[in-house]
């Protein structure tokens, strides 16, 4: 068997390939059932053993040279192809993307997941409560006296004597002490109504109130809560300041200021030029609201605090007209 | 209330800036929202010394004075007549500013030269006097620059009191809380009231009450022989810069001192008053009374009255009456310092809407204690002002009352406070503001509560008063003792966070309207008498009409919304709204209920290079909620609807196991008018308590198929009378093999033509092509037994 100029005559076949029909129809010739390596190998049958192994050999190594050569010649081909179609498909690639359509939540809905989401992680559960209270739970049971400024007509909306729009979720309070007992650790999520509507004040707006109750709660422990929460919500380096305040239902009772984001506590229109914004109202539980639960205030402890949602939103995002919220124009939705 | 430090200057040494003095009163609880600095607003006034006065040759009204200034003697035209020889007067000299833009010139006046011009209160901005020419206190000298001097400059500091501290409703009271910022003692003033004649008012007045719990304390004074005048200007400023206004030196004295003590007083001309007496009554019926303003006033059972022999001449605490009223012609006055029930005396100003600022102290409760002294100050200070002769003695009613106290331990104040404070520093910080300590043991105390400090009554009022005095900057911020448990979402958090969740994905902004609509949204929506949304919740004093009732269905609200941004030009919206609706129920009953809205116009872009958008038709919103539904685990069908505001071409109900849970479709286009809309919204509204109910959120995995799934399509007619559902739910029910059905085509020639495309799936075996050539088969037979359906060759 003479495998001499095999090799030279493959190199003369490969060497003429101009294109991949031309490169598919030699890889048949060559490579192929009936191709150039299966008569040899046909031919390999027909030696006796030891010729075999050593013209086997010698063919194999031609055969491997031979796909390598195709191989290589077969991707270059395909590389051709393939800058052609890249070529022929050619984009514009700075026009539009097309864009997936998204919503978005409503910036108070994300400001209460933010306030929720912190005091979660703190141990407080969600507790609800209706929006059409009685007087009795939206005041009397505070401590709030029928006589008193707030259950004037032209603060609190009424249904009809003794039944009111919730004019804070403080309700809940009651609501869930009456239900359980200590200890107690809730906030209160939802929508409070008040006769007013300017740039500062909606008839319907979003509180957060929150209580703890327990043995041995302290007003530190409110300061510490309370702390943790705000420079959660507004960054670890927020000035804040507790200072005394009233409330009917809370004592002591502490209105909680945040260094002026505006304008960094140098003072300003926001501010009313102290530097401090009001954020929210807390304190301890007054002993009455406790007696009028039925627990007894001897035994326990605890503090409440509630804030005002939209307020913490608009000096988060820079909000300047509280109305902005109720109006839902789609050009202030999307901007959150 | 306004304070001017000035004032405040005469009980206590401030010693501090007032800018401090503001910051340490607001962390003491008392909020200085304001600090208004009084520098002069002019220049180039001077002191000088009228030394002559000579009427103007040419205009009645004007005089030519001569004015010292010390070095010169200047000539000026002036119109005021309430000056004479040697009044010390401010001389704005040529060149002098008043105000922002007055500056004054030398000119003629109806031909005589005028070197400045003297000045009014006003135009120096002093007070608000105009009535004349400002007559300094003769101790200032001549040629002394006016902006230099004291009264020019002040600081006033606007101190929020809170409800509950009536005590601070005085300079004098806030005095009390600045002596024990800046460890000192207020000092009350200090004077010595002169009693002259020969009578005792003893014998001149009587007095009596019908009910001490309405009028626990009531002092009558008298002062003969008074002459009406203006006061004085330091009076006169003080007055203004407290944020009331100067009448005359009578009722400016009673003003002044219920500024300066808290302490209201009234004043009766004496002679007026019948049988020269004075009883208070608590009213027993309805009556009609002509207050000082020539108002009749309504008064009711329980208003307290202030009788003379004839009949009431004034409502306690709250205005006077014209019969008794002070007037120019007065000579004699009686004088009342009195404590009233403060409940009493707010229902009265409630109900006759007086809230003057006797009545805000008295409803506060002012300090009985003081009742007296206050009588005398305002002697004093009248005696001073009007001239007169001050009655010996007085008519005096006290029922005096135990003083409060109450016992506490130290371990009651750290242990709420969490804080370590020492005995020591409990009893100076309770001693500063006049709380002493009576009785002691070795773990607490007892404490008695002056007069004045309606709002203490128990440990924790105590506890507060230690806490603010400490200063809260000074309590520790801890951690609760308690476990840290963590807390689970309830079921109803993690449906909403799912539903908010799918809206955000599926292109949806969330919207949050008001929970009230109007009457009329129901009407147009032409709710029947007989449906739960027209029996609304009305609320008795609604903002407007617009927003008179609370709504009962979320939609109008939705619309509105929609509305507005589509007069602004937005074109393609989709809204989400969770919120509640209520309703009246039987027997005064109110029911709360939370509902989902959706509502969608226009397309999903306005436009796009690429491909144009189809407008939006009652499939998306019907898929909007299938999509939703299958993500909370719900089945829902749909059924036809007879919601009366929907299009009823493009309307549905849903249903959720035979139980409506809500509608979805195309609104009216009559109704859609109404709300100024013009382009079509589509719509869907379903109640969250069912969805809650019916939902299931278990996560199961199931295997997933070993063995391949197979396809046959099918074209059906299919007549408009029967529906599509009927068609799938029926392919559906012949095996459990078919795993879905899909309908990828539908067009309309002389009949309606629908394709369906069906999957075969086992999970035991590759499924052979006879087993689905027979479904097959089965599928054509039972499908074309029904009535109207027919293959498609
Ligand atoms: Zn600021």
């Amino acid at each position: 068997m003479d495998i001499s100029g095999l090799k030279e005559k493959i190199d003369s076949e490969v060497s003429r390939i101009g294109n991949i029909e031309d490169l598919k129809r030699v890889k048949v010739s060559i490579l192929g059932r009936k191709g150039l390596f299966a008569d040899y190998i046909d031919q390999l049958k027909t030696l006796d053993k030891d010729l075999r192994r050593d013209a086997g050999k010698a063919i194999n190594e031609i055969k491997s040279w031979a796909d390598v050569r195709l191989g290589e010649l077969e991707k270059h081909f395909n590389d051709i192809e393939r800058q052609k179609r890249e070529q022929a498909s050619l984009i514009d690639i700075t026009m539009p993307g097309t864009t997936p359509v998204f919503g978005k939540k409503h910036p108070i809905t994300l400001t209460l997941e933010e306030i929720i989401r912190i005091f979660a992680s703190l141990g407080f559960a969600v507790a609800e409560g209706p929006d059409i209270e009685t007087e009795f739970y939206n005041f009397e049971s505070l401590n709030i006296p029928s006589d008193h400024p707030a259950r004037d007509m032209q603060d609190t909306f009424y249904i009809r004597p003794g039944v009111v729009l919730r004019t804070h979720t403080s309700p809940v309070q009651i609501r869930t002490m009456e239900a359980q007992l200590p200890p107690v650790k809730i906030i209160a999520p939802g929508s409070v109504y008040r006769c007013d509507n300017d740039i500062s004040h909606t008839p319907m707006f979003h509180q957060v109130e929150g209580l703890m109750v327990d043995k041995n709660v302290r007003f530190s422990d409110l300061k510490g809560i309370l702390s943790i929460f705000i420079h959660d919500m507004f960054g670890p380096d927020t000035p804040l300041r507790f200072r005394p305040s009233y409330f009917p239902f809370t004592e002591p009772s502490a209105e909680v200021d945040i260094g002026c984001v505006i304008c960094r506590g140098q003072g300003c229109r926001v501010c009313k030029d102290t530097g401090w914004l009001e954020i929210l109202g807390s304190g301890m539980v007054h002993p009455q609201v406790f007696r009028n639960v039925g627990y007894d205030q001897e035994e326990i402890t605890g503090f409440a605090f509630g804030m005002g949602v939209e307020r913490i939103a608009m000096i988060k995002f820079g909000i300047d007209d509280i109305r902005q919220f109720y109006y839902n124009d789609i050009r202030f939705l999307s901007q959150f | 209330m306004k304070v001017p430090i000035e004032w405040l200057n005469e009980f206590v040494v401030i010693d501090i800036e007032p800018e401090d003095l503001a910051k340490r009163l607001t962390m003491r609880g008392l909020e200085v929202e304001g600090l208004e600095k009084l520098a002069p607003r002019f220049s180039g006034v001077i002191a000088g010394t009228i030394t002559r006065i000579d009427a103007h040759p040419n205009a009645d009204n004007l005089s030519v004075c001569s004015i010292n200034t010390g070095r010169e003697e200047l000539t000026v035209v002036c119109g005021a007549s309430n000056i004479s020889v040697n009044d010390r007067v401010p001389l704005a000299t040529v060149g002098a500013a008043l105000g922002q833009d007055f500056v004054v010139g030398r000119r003629k006046v109806r031909g005589i030269e005028s070197f400045g011009m003297l000045c009014s209160e006003k135009e120096l901005g002093l007070t608000d006097d105009h009535s004349g020419i400002f007559i300094l206190p003769d101790t200032v000298t001549p040629g002394s620059v006016l902006a230099d001097l004291s009264i020019a400059h002040d600081t006033v500091l606007d101190v929020s009191v809170p409800p509950n501290r009536g005590d601070c409703l005085s300079v004098f009271g806030i005095a009390r809380e600045v002596a024990s910022i800046l460890r000192q003692k207020a000092k009350l003033p200090n004077f010595t009231l002169q009693a002259y004649g020969d009578g005792r008012a003893e014998d001149e007045i009587d007095l009596a009450i019908h009910d001490t719990n309405a009028c626990p304390r009531y002092v009558l004074k008298l002062i003969k022989g008074i002459s009406l005048a203006p006061s004085p200007f330091w009076m006169r400023r003080r007055i203004t810069r407290s944020g009331m206004r100067p009448i005359n030196n009578i009722v400016d004295v009673t003003n002044y001192v219920m500024l300066e003590l808290g302490q209201p007083l009234h004043a009766f001309d004496f002679e007026r008053l019948t049988e020269s007496r004075i009883e208070v009554k608590v009213a027993q019926g309805s009556s009609n009374f002509r207050t000082l303003d020539s108002i009749d006033r309504p008064l009711e059972t329980g208003d307290i009255l202030i009788c003379d022999g004839s009949g009431p001449v004034a409502v306690a605490g709250i205005m006077g009456g014209e019969n008794s009223e002070i007037t120019g012609a007065t000579k004699n006055m009686a004088l009342e310092s009195a404590y009233f029930n403060p409940f009493s005396i707010r229902a009265t100003a409630r109900r006759l809407g007086i809230r003057s600022e006797a009545s805000l102290r008295f409803e506060k409760g002012i300090d009985i204690d003081n009742v007296g002294y206050a009588a005398e100050r305002a002697m004093y200070l009248m005696h001073e002002l009007a001239g007169g002769t001050v009655v010996k003695g007085q008519r005096e009613i006290f029922e005096k009352r135990e003083s409060r106290t109450i016992y506490i331990t130290y371990s009651n104040i750290n242990g709420l406070l969490g804080t370590h404070i020492s005995r020591d520093a409990v009893t100076r910080a309770l001693r500063s503001i006049d709380l002493h300590i009576t009785k002691e043991d070795e773990n607490g105390f007892i404490v008695s509560v002056p007069n004045f400090r309606h709002d203490i009554g128990e440990t924790a009022d105590i506890i507060e008063e230690i806490s603010r005095i400490h200063g809260f900057e000074h309590i520790p911020d801890t951690s609760p003792v308690s476990v840290l448990k963590p807390q689970k979402l309830t079921r109803k958090e993690r449906f909403l966070n799912l539903i908010k969740e799918y809206c955000l994905g599926t292109g949806f902004y969330e919207i949050i309207n008001f929970s009230f609509f109007s009457v009329k949204d129901i009407e147009n929506f032409l709710i029947p008498g007989d449906d739960e949304r027209s029996r609304y919740v009305p609320i008795m004093n609604p903002i407007s009409r617009d927003w008179g009732v609370m709504r009962t269905m979320m939609i109008p609200s939705v619309l509105r919304c929609m509305a507005y941004n589509l007069n602004r030009g937005a074109k393609n919206l989709r809204f989400f709204e969770k919120g509640k609706v209520f309703f009246r129920e039987s027997a005064g009953g109110i029911s709360e209920r939370t509902m989902l809205c959706f509502a969608i116009t226009g397309r999903q872009k306005e436009y796009s290079w690429k491909e144009r958008h189809p407008d939006y038709d009652f499939f998306d919103i019907k898929g909007t909620i299938e999509g939703l539904m299958e993500r909370l685990g719900v089945s829902c069908q749909v059924g036809a609807t007879t919601e009366p505001f929907l299009d009823h071409g493009r309307g549905a109900d849903i249903m959720i196991d035979g139980i409506k849970a809500g509608w979805a479709g195309a609104i009216r286009d009559d109704i859609l008018q109404l709300y100024e809309i013009e382009q079509t919204i589509y719509c869907a509204e379903l109640r969250f308590d069912i969805i809650l109910e019916k939902g299931n959120l278990t996560l199961q995995y199931k295997p997933i198929p070993r063995y391949p799934q197979s396809t046959r399509d099918f074209s059906f007619y299919v007549d408009d009378g029967v529906p599509i559902a009927i068609l799938v739910e029926k392919i559906k029910g012949i095996s459990p093999l078919i795993v879905s059905v899909g309908i990828f085509d539908m067009f309309r020639k002389e009949m309606r033509s629908v394709s369906m495309r069906v999957v075969f799936q086992s999970y035991e075996d590759t499924l052979t092509d006879e087993r689905i050539n027979a479904l097959q088969e089965q599928i054509i037979g039972e499908l074309t037994k029904i009535d109207g359906i027919s293959l498609r060759a």
